[in-house]
């Protein structure tokens, strides 16, 4: 009844549907945070023949270091204005208001307030009013819009980051291989379930490949510390000679060895940076049923992991939840996170204690 | 490799007490820490050694390993923690129970994933000798030793510093032996690669506790 046809291996992973499941990047808090704003004070350009002289004078006064991702003049907002244009005049932080005005924030700064410079021509320059405006350049595409509709900014954008975004970075042809991958893992997990282990699975891919080159499930029943992600780290040792731990007793944890050939290959088209032997996990790819726990994310970045898919979240993990390891500042290796992959059939392995 | 141990052991770990270390066991449990990193040192390995201890016995005792077995995890921590695990299971004793009342002395700062796997296996204390810069989970970089993290293990006290400078000159010493070209330019460049962005590896040298100089030149 349950023989293996031919059409099976084909179809791993299809029975699950790939637009059930989307996946999203796993971004910083400096790109995920809402952007931060600076009180400010803008005017009214009511001479617009001022403007020029009007920035450039104003950039001596009030310079607003480090704020170069401010745009100082932008187009009113309000079509019926009766002047087109304003222009950011200080900080806040800039000048010591006058006590009246703190105690009856309602009085509107004046600018004679603000340009205390005796010699400062005001011409062209209408009454002042409170403004707030991003503390900081947006990163991404919603902080981009999310700060101009405070005050127009700069604003470089990472391609990929925004179609991240908005779960388009990969096609369906690269989607049904996460889900290929993302599959290999949940049946990992199932096995060792069924040794009594927890329903934890991980693969390791190398993408130039596309070969598997290590499949583990959590083994915490044998060893505290042998969870699914430990478990592929140290076949993909054994994949490249090395290696610690004998995994016998559980056939669902396995490695194979890295295609010879595909690196000999390499060696004779190519220049001498890409003959490499595999090393440890560099330019590998980690395919786990839910977020690694901080020993594990940490073990990612020993071994120069390029890439990891999770499908649900943990509550102590450190790849978004409790931590980001993979974009801390202070390490030496930095590595792409995806979230969301087949969630529900990851969140129905481990069903939150 | 692991030292005496008789029968009457067990019932310590029962009932065994838990007592902050003495300077003079400090002293003593430290130095031969640093045997151990002198010998991963001669190893062609990142010069870290600790020894774990319970009751005043040595039930662990390790080295990085890590070119060696080709995996990146195989700190000195990791070796020595298996061996108190199998250890336990010659004894039928719980692990988490015996952990629980032994120390970590340690020459370096554990890194993140140590701190985190001490955390699992509640081990309360880690006497260290230099900071971590890089890599360290006890303050350096995170504090893992002392994080919010109620779903792994317990958190553990560092009693940091005991011949610190003996540890970083040992690390110096790897580094300049191991990395002749530390100072490249174009190394720092890619170390401040943005956040998530990719890093090749093959053009790294800078000096990193767990730098792994394998695979290249087999
Ligand atoms: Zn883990
Ligand atoms: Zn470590």
């Amino acid at each position: 009844m349950f023989k293996m046809e031919p059409e099976t291996k084909k179809r791993k992973g299809m029975e699950y549907d790939p637009d059930s499941w989307h996946v999203l990047p796993v971004l910083s808090d400096e790109m995920s945070d809402d952007v931060k704003l600076l009180d400010a004070y803008a005017a009214p350009i009511t001479d617009k023949r001022q403007t020029s002289r009007l920035v450039k004078d104003l950039s001596v006064v009030h310079p607003l270091a480090d704020l170069h991702h401010i745009k100082r003049v932008r187009a009113c907002k309000d079509k019926s204005s009766p002047h087109p244009l304003e222009v950011i005049v200080c900080l806040v932080s800039d000048v010591s208001v006058p006590t009246t005005f703190v105690t009856q924030p309602q009085r509107p700064a004046s600018l004679t307030d603000l340009l205390s410079s005796k010699d400062f021509n005001f011409e062209g320059l209408g009454e002042p009013f409170p403004v707030r405006i991003p503390a900081r350049a947006p990163l991404t595409r919603p902080q981009f819009e999310q700060a101009s509709r405070h005050w127009p900014t700069s604003f470089h954008e990472d391609k990929r980051v925004t179609l991240g975004l908005k779960g388009q970075l990969f096609t369906s042809r690269q989607k049904a291989k996460i889900q290929e991958y993302m599959t290999t893992a949940v049946e990992a997990a199932r096995s060792g379930r069924e040794e009594g282990m927890d329903a934890v699975g991980a693969v390791i891919v190398d993408p130039k490949s596309g070969q598997i080159i290590a499949v583990g499930h959590d083994l915490t029943q044998d060893h505290p510390l042998h969870h699914a992600v430990m478990v592929c780290i140290d076949l993909v040792a054994w994949a490249q000679g090395g290696g610690v731990y004998t995994y016998e007793k559980h056939p669902a944890c396995r490695y194979t060895a890295s295609d010879p050939q595909l690196y000999a290959g390499h060696s004779e088209t190519s220049g001498s940076e890409e003959n490499v032997q595999p090393y440890i996990c560099t330019g590998y790819e980690l395919y786990v049923t839910r977020e690694p726990c901080v020993m594990c994310a940490m073990a990612l970045v020993h071994s120069r992991i390029s890439s990891v898919f999770y499908g649900t979240a943990s509550p102590d993990g450190a790849l978004g939840t409790k931590y980001k390891i993979h974009c801390q500042k202070e390490l030496n290796h930095h590595f792409d996170v995806y979230k969301g992959v087949m969630r529900q059939a990851c969140e129905e392995l481990t069903p939150l204690k | 490799m692991r030292t005496d141990h008789t029968d009457h052991t067990e019932i310590h770990v029962i009932n065994g007490i838990f007592h902050q270390p003495s300077d003079s066991e400090v002293q003593r449990w430290m130095s031969s820490a640093f045997n151990m990193a002198i010998d991963a040192l001669e190893n062609g390995e990142v010069p870290v050694g600790c020894l774990l201890v319970y009751n005043d016995i040595v039930l662990g005792k390790g080295r990085n390993e890590v070119n060696e077995t080709k995996n990146a995890t195989r700190h000195a921590e990791m070796v020595a923690l298996d061996q108190v695990l199998e250890w336990c299971s010659h004894r039928d004793l719980d692990p988490k129970e015996v952990c629980k009342h032994t120390v970590l002395y340690v020459t370096v700062e554990p890194c993140i994933t140590c701190a985190a796997a001490l955390r699992l296996l509640n081990v309360p204390l880690v006497v260290y000798g230099c900071k971590n810069e890089r890599f360290g989970g006890c303050g350096s970089v995170l504090d893992i030793s002392s994080g919010d993290l109620p779903h792994t293990g317990t958190s553990f006290k560092c009693i940091p510093g005991h011949r610190a400078e003996e540890a970083v000159d040992m690390l110096k010493t790897f580094y300049k032996q191991e990395n002749p070209n530390v100072a490249n330019p174009k190394v720092r460049k890619e170390c401040m690669s943005p956040a998530g962005g990719t890093i090749t590896t093959h053009t790294e040298a800078a000096p990193h506790e767990d730098d792994v100089k394998m695979a290249v030149s087999d």
